[in-house]
């Protein structure tokens, strides 16, 4: 347990270290991240869809695509000078690597969000009513779904040497299931749908926002799991 | 971690590998290969490109698996107990395996981390300063010369003190002073109780570094000796003839 801490707090360290010294991504995200919110901003004015639907639709958006550009870094960063192959030479498991490098994802993602939450609330004058706590969660479980498959499917692209378009695909499908409770949920938070919606369609599927969250917390569950147990396999392979 | 870890044979051999298989596609790159290794030996694997020797070195490793056959390395089978081979060995690649954002010292600190080497800051200075790169400790790797980066690439390789040390084609790329050093480093370690597995186009200095020459061509050993009982001229002369038969 002890050497499992060490070497994962020493990946995790040396990862963030990395990051915020070659700043290669970070910028990069938070660039993507404020043209989408911006582009979204000047649909708004003259869609028939309020504020808080843009809103939350901007929020998720950038932070799909942006976590993209994160979680393909995350396996490039070790295919220079053929690092990835320094760490399998070490005694170090490849689910404490997964492990490390999702830690890293979901907190470039959680920088990402301080910046870029703030300017959607702006743009799109929304409000969560005091209800920051679910707000919070919510972003957390999507921050958490959206970084446990990227990160696995960073690697597999990685190994395969493929670029970005294959994880983009890869990843998006996957993720569908989870958006549409996320999606649901951020709504909710910003007033833009009922409590309670019953009938036919997609958010009627998902039907509460307590279903909802429960959905979400299921997917990460799952895919976090199956992730770090997939990651062995496929390295060792 | 910082002794050399203790081996689980009884005989002095370090590595054993039998009957070692590997194909890429229909090429073949190694058939049916075998070869033992002792303690404190110096091996030079030769041989053309494309003849099998870092698929050789990467299967010992354990990088790669081998379509048959068995490597062990101070007893462990690498494929099956990887974990137990694992500290037993270090690896001097083509690449240098380093992050180009850290420092010297940031660098072997990350590596002993992942050994688990205790008194590591002890451990990384002497190493540093083994090497010869005490002035550029705080330096970031991206910015170090090819031999500087190469000798740093050695003491990443030796941080938790490996009974065997694998270098694939290590000289590549040096400059004469710079290959001296390099050979310092690796008489070194040879002296310390190493076990080196070196492969090199150049035979000089594979006569130079080591005491066992082997020549691997089309996936086969075809020529295996001390080398005390190799006469230095001859043999250069002959496998500059064999090279240039091959290419």
């Amino acid at each position: 347990m002890n050497y499992f801490c060490e070497s994962l707090w020493a990946i995790f360290i040396k990862d963030i270290v990395t990051e915020f010294r070659s700043k290669q991504v970070l910028p990069t995200m938070i660039v993507l991240g404020m043209l989408i919110v911006w582009v979204m901003r000047i649909v708004s004015e003259s869609a028939s869809a309020g504020n808080a639907v843009m809103g939350a639709a901007a929020l998720w958006i950038s932070l799909l695509f942006s976590g993209l550009l994160t979680q393909e870094r995350s396996f490039a960063v070790e295919e220079h000078a053929d690092c990835m192959s320094g760490l399998l030479l070490a005694p170090v498991e490849p689910e404490t690597i997964y492990i490390a490098k999702l830690l890293v994802n979901i907190i470039m993602l959680c920088v990402f969000e301080i910046v870029v939450v703030p300017v959607v609330f702006l743009a799109f004058a929304v409000s969560v009513d005091g209800r920051w706590v679910e707000f919070i969660t919510v972003l957390l479980l999507g921050n958490i779904g959206i970084s446990s498959v990227g990160t696995l499917f960073s690697a597999v692209v990685g190994l395969a040497r493929t670029r970005g378009s294959l994880l983009s695909i890869i990843v998006l499908v996957i993720l569908m299931p989870m958006m549409i409770p996320a999606t649901f949920a951020l709504l909710q938070l910003f007033n833009a749908i009922p409590t309670e919606i019953s009938g036919i369609g997609t958010l009627a599927f998902v039907g509460s926002f307590d279903a909802a969250m429960g959905y979400m917390v299921a997917f990460d569950a799952v895919f976090v799991v199956a992730c770090w147990l997939l990651f062995g396999f496929i390295i060792k392979e | 971690m910082n002794e050399r870890v203790q081996n689980n044979n009884d005989d002095e051999s370090v590595i054993t590998i039998t009957s070692v298989s590997k194909a890429f596609g229909s090429r073949v790159v190694l058939d049916n290969v075998d070869l033992g290794v002792y303690k404190t030996q110096g091996i030079c694997i030769c041989g053309v490109n494309g003849a099998g020797k870092s698929t050789l070195l990467r299967i010992i490793a354990g990088l790669l698996r081998p379509a048959k056959g068995s490597v062990r390395l101070c007893g462990f089978d690498v494929s099956v107990e990887p974990e137990k081979a694992k500290p037993h060995l270090g690896l001097i690649s083509h690449k240098s395996m380093l992050y180009p954002e850290l420092t010297i010292s940031e660098n072997l600190r990350f590596f002993a981390r992942l050994y688990g080497v205790r008194n590591a800051h002890d451990r990384i200075q002497k190493l540093i300063e083994d090497v010869g790169l005490s002035p550029y400790r705080y330096d970031k790797a991206c910015v170090l010369s090819r031999g500087m980066l190469q000798r740093l690439a050695i003491a990443r390789a030796i941080v938790h003190n490996p009974t065997v040390l694998l270098a694939d084609e290590p000289f590549t790329g040096l400059d004469t002073q710079a290959s001296q050093h390099l050979i310092n480093v690796l008489d070194k370690f040879q002296a310390d109780g190493g076990t080196l597995v070196m492969t090199t186009h150049n035979t000089r200095l594979a006569l130079e570094c080591c005491d066992r020459v082997v020549v691997l061509d089309k996936g086969n050993f075809i020529f295996d000796a001390k080398t005390s009982q190799i006469d230095t001229g001859p043999f250069i002369e002959d496998y500059c003839a064999y090279a240039r038969s091959r290419n």
